[in-house]
């Protein structure tokens, strides 16, 4: 039976920057080993609750606890330490340093004693990568880069793994070649926690989503559940 | 003439490289330009004037307590002065890096007024001749200190995980931070490292040189100049820069006028911003519309 105990539980969350409330009270649960996708608006929210989850922006109230433990407001680096990686929206590589460098710059705080195996099942998950392995980052088509994000966020070896617009600014081919890598991880049990514009990909590589408006957690559910009536998560979006 | 001119620019440039070095330390990190630093050359150089002179300590041990004392002194401004603002507008950085700088010349100027203060001769050794040139005690202990110094700093940049912990803080503060990185603990040492480096410039340049509390002023000069030449954050530029500019300054005396070598660091300023504005080393910036 799975485990169905929340791996990171969001309760009543409430963050703003200056006097701009962004998030109002938002709850939700990521259990271990499902994929949920935040779904919503542009402005609604998405990216800045992935922001409070690794500790980007403090929230003004409410609470984020991953395995139990209370990490609302702390650093980046603890929240990292504890098994949370994001991969961000603007990638936020090393663009002067190697595809590799970058890897192992991944593992250098989390994960550094398997830092050789991870990177050689990495590089069976991403040929492409091994092949471009001496190139520097910044030289890399943008789908080639976002791959390099994603292994370097794999090579701490994360509990949760945050992917804030995966798809965000690739061609049809690179977004199909990211759906295979996150079907991929969902074969091997890693729980993610994804924001994602392209509502086809999100609805084919979730197992749950939630719509947020505002702020505000206003629909979710099963994604198969709601197999054949993938509109009236579109009209919970927008309208 | 030519050689010897070399050697004493060479000598000059490896203070100028150490102190450029020292400001893109900082500025890579926090983006900060620390308009205090030539105060904290200062700082350093009597640092060690005071253990010399007065403690009685050895030049060596003086002179690396005082890079310890210095580093120090940076990560303690870094966290205590630079940190709470470092959100705000670069005008209010600029304007606190004054502030500390002139508090430490302040001090300097309380305790030792507008004296001018000789370091006893510390790099005492023989001149070594080749033909017409004079390689002297201390162009060799100057240059030899400040290329060790430079070999260790880029070979720990370049080989190191820390070095490539460095680079990863200095090429996106962001992209470290999701990766685990303590970047603000980074910023501290970071601050610390320039304190000391740029404080080592001033230990190296005391026994040959007349200290004062104003003497950072034309260091601070010296430095931007290096860096503007070298390229603005390019650390292999801040070296590249200080060598030439000191080089470029003994040539302009010689050859030209010798009131030149007071203005070469600003004609260079000015001239690479017309021709290079990024200098020899230094990216362009592109800004996509």
């Amino acid at each position: 039976m799975p485990d169905t105990t929340p791996l990171l539980q969001i309760r009543d969350l409430n963050v703003g920057y200056g006097q701009k409330p962004i998030l109002r009270g938002a709850s939700y649960d990521v259990v271990p080993g499902e994929c949920l996708t935040l779904l919503g608006a542009n402005g609604s929210g998405k990216s800045t609750a992935m922001n409070a989850i690794c500790g980007f922006v403090k929230p003004t109230s409410g609470s984020i606890l991953f395995e139990g433990q209370e990490t609302a407001g702390q650093p980046p680096h603890r929240i990292f330490a504890l098994g949370i990686a994001q991969v961000s929206q603007a990638r936020d590589l090393f663009p002067d340093l190697s595809v590799e460098d970058n890897l192992r710059l991944g593992a250098m705080r989390r994960g550094g004693r398997e830092m050789a195996k991870t990177l050689a099942e990495l590089y069976e998950r991403f040929p492409r990568l091994h092949e471009r392995r001496r190139q520097v980052t910044r030289t890399l088509s943008g789908g080639e880069q976002q791959m390099v994000a994603i292994g370097r966020a794999l090579m701490s070896r994360p509990r949760l793994l945050l992917l804030d617009e995966p798809s965000g600014g690739l061609s049809p081919q690179f977004c199909e070649e990211i759906a295979q890598i996150v079907d991929g991880l969902k074969e091997d049990g890693v729980t993610m926690l994804m924001v994602e514009q392209n509502l086809n990909l999100a609805f084919r590589l979730a197992d749950r989503f939630i719509v947020l408006r505002d702020g505000v957690v206003v629909d979710g559910g099963d994604v198969r559940a709601m197999a054949g009536d993938h509109d009236a998560i579109v009209r919970s979006i927008y309208l | 003439m030519f050689m010897q001119l070399t050697l004493s620019g060479l000598a000059q440039g490896a203070i100028y490289a150490l102190i450029a070095l020292s400001l893109t330390v900082v500025y890579r990190s926090t983006t900060v330009v620390n308009f205090g630093h030539g105060d904290f050359v200062m700082a350093g150089a009597f640092l060690s004037y005071v253990l010399v002179v007065l403690g009685g300590v050895a030049f060596l041990p003086a002179g690396a307590l005082a890079v310890v004392a210095m580093f120090v002194l940076g990560v303690l401004f870094n966290r205590g002065l630079i940190r709470p603002i470092l959100g705000g507008p670069h005008i209010g950085l600029a304007l606190m890096c004054i502030a500390g700088g002139y508090v430490l010349r302040g001090i300097a100027r309380m305790v030792w007024g507008r004296e001018v203060l000789p370091m006893p001769p510390v790099f005492d050794m023989p001149p070594i001749f080749f033909g017409s040139l004079v390689i002297t005690g201390d162009a060799i202990v100057i240059i030899s200190t400040v290329l060790v110094l430079l070999l260790c700093f880029f070979g720990l940049l370049a080989l190191t995980d820390l070095g490539k912990m460095v680079q990863a803080v200095y090429q996106s503060p962001r992209g470290a931070r999701l990766i685990g990185l303590n970047v603000d603990r980074f910023n501290d040492v970071s601050w610390g490292v320039g304190a000391a480096l740029g404080a080592l410039g001033g230990i190296l340049v005391a026994p040959v040189t007349l200290l004062h509390p104003d003497l950072g002023a034309s260091f601070l000069i010296k430095g931007f100049a290096a860096m503007t030449l070298g390229g603005f954050g390019s650390l292999g530029g801040a070296v590249l820069g200080g060598v030439l500019l000191g080089v470029g300054e003994q040539y302009a005396g010689a050859y030209l006028d010798s009131s030149l070598i007071e203005i070469t660091a600003y004609v260079i300023i000015v001239l690479v911003l017309f021709v290079r504005p990024q200098g020899l080393l230094g990216r362009k910036a592109v800004v996509k519309v």
